[in-house]
């Protein structure tokens, strides 16, 4: 008779559960104050607050030139920043002037307005080739440039976090702000999309 | 009683830890300026990626004055220094079949940088 075997936990939850034993053991860490950090970035701070960035830009252009020259300062405005976001630098999309966010050596992103990196980003084949080959790369996430436009790929190595500020689609005069809003996606804010017109 | 409680989250969260050093440390480099970054390799923490080590750029941004990983992740002190944007063309880092339209930009620490 075939006897039944729970499969174990994947390396990483063990390691993550392992290490979690260790720092709550050694008084380190409340567990309460981990299921607080889980709560925060599963519910309340994600891409949806960039989006509400780059909507307030579309709509208002002296707010985007804030959020151009100090994109930290523009983006507490509406009420985001702290951890992974404590220095930012907001990119602009132009019709001649594509750019893509990668971080080779980890997986530094922009957590305030954009919450935690999608499993993607911090993959080893996203990071080679973001830098080696961002037009293939964009093709495969379904972007593809003419040739008269030029990609500039930011690999943000240093304490900096990046946001795109992505092109506002046609067809989209009169809409509200939040209406705008609910058109940008979390890999436009990336650069892996642009924002589809409605 | 924890190092980290609950209600400490929500505080250090919004208010994160900025590596930015508030130090009147001299730039070596300004805006335009063509650099090449150095060919160093050492067996301890760096953010200067291989791919970029001995290639030539231009200066595109200054960000300030900020704490370098190199030391400070040792505990060898912050080390300020500014960091800059760093413009390299794609064919100056993958070659002739690159696009001659592409770039990249990449942070770096003036100790990571010669004049070019």
């Amino acid at each position: 008779m075939a006897h039944r075997h729970t499969a174990p936990p994947s390396d990483t939850a063990l390691r993550v559960k392992a290490l979690e034993s260790l720092l709550v053991e050694k008084g380190l860490v409340d567990p309460k104050a981990l299921d607080e950090v889980i709560d925060t970035y599963e519910n309340k701070v994600g891409p949806r607050n960039g989006a509400k960035v780059v909507a307030r830009a579309w709509v208002n252009p002296d707010y985007k030139a804030r959020l151009l020259d100090d994109g930290t300062a523009a983006i507490a405005e509406l009420g985001f920043s702290g951890v992974q976001g404590e220095d930012m630098v907001v990119i602009e999309n132009k019709p001649k002037v594509h750019n893509l966010l990668v971080c080779t050596l980890c997986s530094c992103y922009p957590w305030p307005t954009l919450g935690l990196p999608p499993v993607w980003y911090k993959a080893a084949p996203y990071r080679a080739r973001a830098v080696s080959d961002p037009r293939g790369v964009l093709k495969e996430f379904g972007v593809t440039l003419a040739d008269d436009v030029e990609v500039r790929v930011w690999d943000s190595t240093a304490e900096l976090r990046y946001m795109v500020l992505p092109e506002r689609p046609g067809g989209t005069d009169g809409m509200s702000e939040a209406e705008l809003a609910a058109l940008v996606t979390r890999d436009a804010m990336i650069g892996t999309a642009k924002v589809a017109a409605p | 009683m924890p190092v980290l409680t609950a209600d400490m989250v929500e505080g250090l969260v919004k208010t994160g830890a900025s590596c930015r050093v508030d130090a009147d440390v001299k730039a070596k480099f300004k805006q335009g300026d063509k650099v090449i970054a150095r060919n160093i390799n050492p067996p301890t923490h760096t953010r200067l990626p291989r791919y970029v080590r001995g290639k030539r750029g231009v200066i595109a941004l200054d960000h300030g004055v900020f704490a370098f990983p190199d030391t400070s992740a040792h505990g060898k002190g912050e080390t300020p220094q500014h960091v800059y944007s760093v413009r390299f063309t794609a064919r100056e880092l993958w070659g002739k079949d690159a696009s001659e339209r592409d770039s990249l930009n990449i942070d770096m620490w003036d100790d990571y940088l010669d004049p070019a």
